[in-house]
């Protein structure tokens, strides 16, 4: 708690961020640039999965990766099949 | 065995191998990977996904092997006796609408199919045997027949039991030419299977996993078939559409249009079809020209920590091998093999009374090293798909593993079992005194708290940013 503050304060984890991300011509990332981190080869994906939920409201449709970058780090991405940009959830 | 028809003998749901009974570590491999999610209707996990593993490096000479009815065949080698009537072996995994996985000729020849009720089975063929699976047994067999073929290669990928793909890359000056190569393949399964059962394996030989996976469905058993790499698009012309591993609702409406070679398809301009079926349609055209090549991948998976029990005598009440199950995690937990490492997913199976064995699989939301967290769910499977029979041996295997741990003994200074350290156990959500202390030295020197704990905020959310948040810390 920062002080003059006396309500507990929330911060929601996994926050998406922006993510720079070049794929192949079938849309599979080859490429990733965290922030603040040049560019990484992936290695391997590991898990691809896909959501699309609250289509009654602001509909999300997210299209999942979870990849190994060449370093060894593994980051979780999804393409935003609404805006069609990449970000990055995990791992970063 | 009515072998000619891939997509008849359902390909097993589950696409892990390797219980051994009563080992504690085994020696057992599984896929790592989650296929991309391709559907295809001839194999539980998808094998043809170039997708799947962007850049890694595999093997571009695929040879695929592949024993149609694999299980109902070991079945049948269990029991000679059976070979010449008509038998049928249940689908595994279900205990109320039983239906047929595989059936033998002669019950092929009365009528009676994969995916039938039994009650229709049975009605279209009195005399027809139904057999219970054996997974246990048929994981063992899968294992044995990995084993022989790792010798042959390193590069190894099964994919569903009775189909393994093998990258033959670099392999022609041990082993001469690609047709001997196969033959070699082939041959290394007299090693450890029957006569029977190796004459009637598939063998194909091309490049990429899917043109040797259509090259092993049109060999005559026991003779590979060889594609060259200038012959491929040749060869793929004749063979049908529903080879392609695509939507098959787009295979279906491809045969209604007339279409029935993967030629024919090709005569398509790929806008057209991208139009029809969208991005399936630049798949199906890419697979016929054999334009895309899938290379085998080497398959890996960390070594399974394994635990048993045998029961005294058979136990059928749920609530004793609920209470069994939960010995059973405990003890997988504090395996050596297991320590620092949370689990992320887990399988229980049964050798059950009178022969056969049952197992349901979890896998967890998030890895866990918490009992009760890795126990819920599998309790849950076993509630929806129970033994048929009682149980003889319960067996847990920790399939697949994530990160260490969690910080929550920070904060509630417990060990994964929920035992306090100092000897006194803590009631759910005390601070323990050292903690506060630090906390107060901390705000007298910064004035407030720097610390924050993680809260579930919901926890079930499929979205990873709706689960959890930091709150500030000031007990």
């Amino acid at each position: 708690m920062r002080p003059g503050s006396d309500t507990p304060r929330l911060r929601l984890l996994g926050q998406p961020r922006l993510v720079g991300v070049r794929t192949n011509e079938e849309g599979e990332p080859l490429h990733v640039r965290l922030p603040g981190r040049p560019a990484r080869r992936v290695a391997a994906v590991r898990e691809a999965w896909r959501i699309d939920d609250e289509w009654w409201r602001r509909p999300i449709s997210r299209d999942y990766r979870a990849v190994v970058l060449d370093d060894g780090r593994p980051v979780t991405l999804y393409h935003d099949l609404l805006d069609g940009r990449w970000y990055v959830q995990t791992g970063d | 065995m009515s072998e000619t028809r891939p997509d008849a003998h359902g390909v097993p749901t589950h696409p892990s191998h390797g219980w051994v009974q009563g080992a504690s570590t085994g020696n057992g491999r599984a896929r790592e990977t989650a296929a991309a999610g391709q559907p295809w209707a001839l194999a539980d996990s998808t094998p043809f996904s170039s997708s799947s593993h962007a850049s890694v490096p595999g093997s571009r000479r695929a040879l695929c092997l592949w024993l149609p009815t694999f299980e109902l065949r070991l079945e049948l080698m269990r029991a000679p006796e059976l070979g010449s009537t008509s038998v049928a072996l249940l689908s595994p995994g279900e205990s109320v609408r039983r239906t047929v996985w595989q059936v033998s000729e002669r019950a092929w020849d009365a009528g009676v199919r994969p995916d039938q009720l039994v009650s229709q089975a049975v009605s279209l063929c009195p005399s027809l045997t139904l057999l219970e699976p054996d997974p246990a047994h048929y994981d063992a067999a899968t294992d044995t027949l990995l084993e022989v073929l790792s010798e042959l290669t390193p590069v190894l990928e099964p994919a569903g039991r009775g189909r393994v793909f093998l990258g033959m890359d670099g392999l022609g000056r041990l082993y001469g030419s690609p047709r001997r190569q196969a033959e070699r393949a082939l041959g290394s399964l007299f090693r450890v299977f029957p006569a029977p059962l190796v004459a009637a394996t598939r063998a194909g030989m091309a490049p990429g996993k899917f043109g040797a996976w259509v090259a092993a469905v049109s060999a005559p058993p026991g003779e590979p078939v060889v594609i060259p790499e200038d012959a491929l698009s040749r060869f793929l012309a004749s063979r049908p559409v529903a080879s392609l591993p695509v939507d098959p609702l787009v295979i279906q409406r491809l045969e209604r249009l007339g279409v029935s070679t993967l030629g024919e398809l090709r005569r398509f301009p790929e806008p057209a079809l991208v139009a029809q079926f969208g991005e399936e349609g630049r798949s199906a055209l890419a697979w016929s020209t054999g334009r895309r090549i899938d290379p085998v991948r080497p398959w890996h998976r960390p070594r399974p920590v394994r635990v048993s029990l045998d029961f005294p005598t058979p136990i059928g009440l749920v609530e004793t091998l609920h209470g069994a199950l939960d010995r059973l995690v405990e003890r997988a937990l504090s395996r050596p093999a297991r320590r620092g490492r949370s689990v992320a997913a887990a399988r229980l199976g049964a050798h059950l009374e009178g022969g056969g064995s049952w197992f349901v699989e979890a896998v967890l939301r998030e890895p866990t090293s918490a009992r009760d967290r890795i126990a819920f769910p599998l309790r849950s499977k076993m509630a929806l798909t129970p033994p048929p029979k009682a149980v003889e041996t319960l067996l847990l295997e920790l399939t697949r593993f994530g990160a260490p741990s969690t910080q929550t003994s920070l904060f509630d200074r417990r060990d994964e079992a929920g035992r306090g350290q100092d000897g006194r156990d803590l009631s759910a959500g005390e601070v323990p005194v050292s903690l506060k202390d630090a906390v107060r030295d901390l705000k007298l020197r910064l004035g407030y708290s720097p610390l924050y704990r993680v809260v579930e905020v919901d926890p079930w959310s499929r979205l990873p940013e709706r689960r959890h948040a930091l709150l500030s810390f000031d007990p």
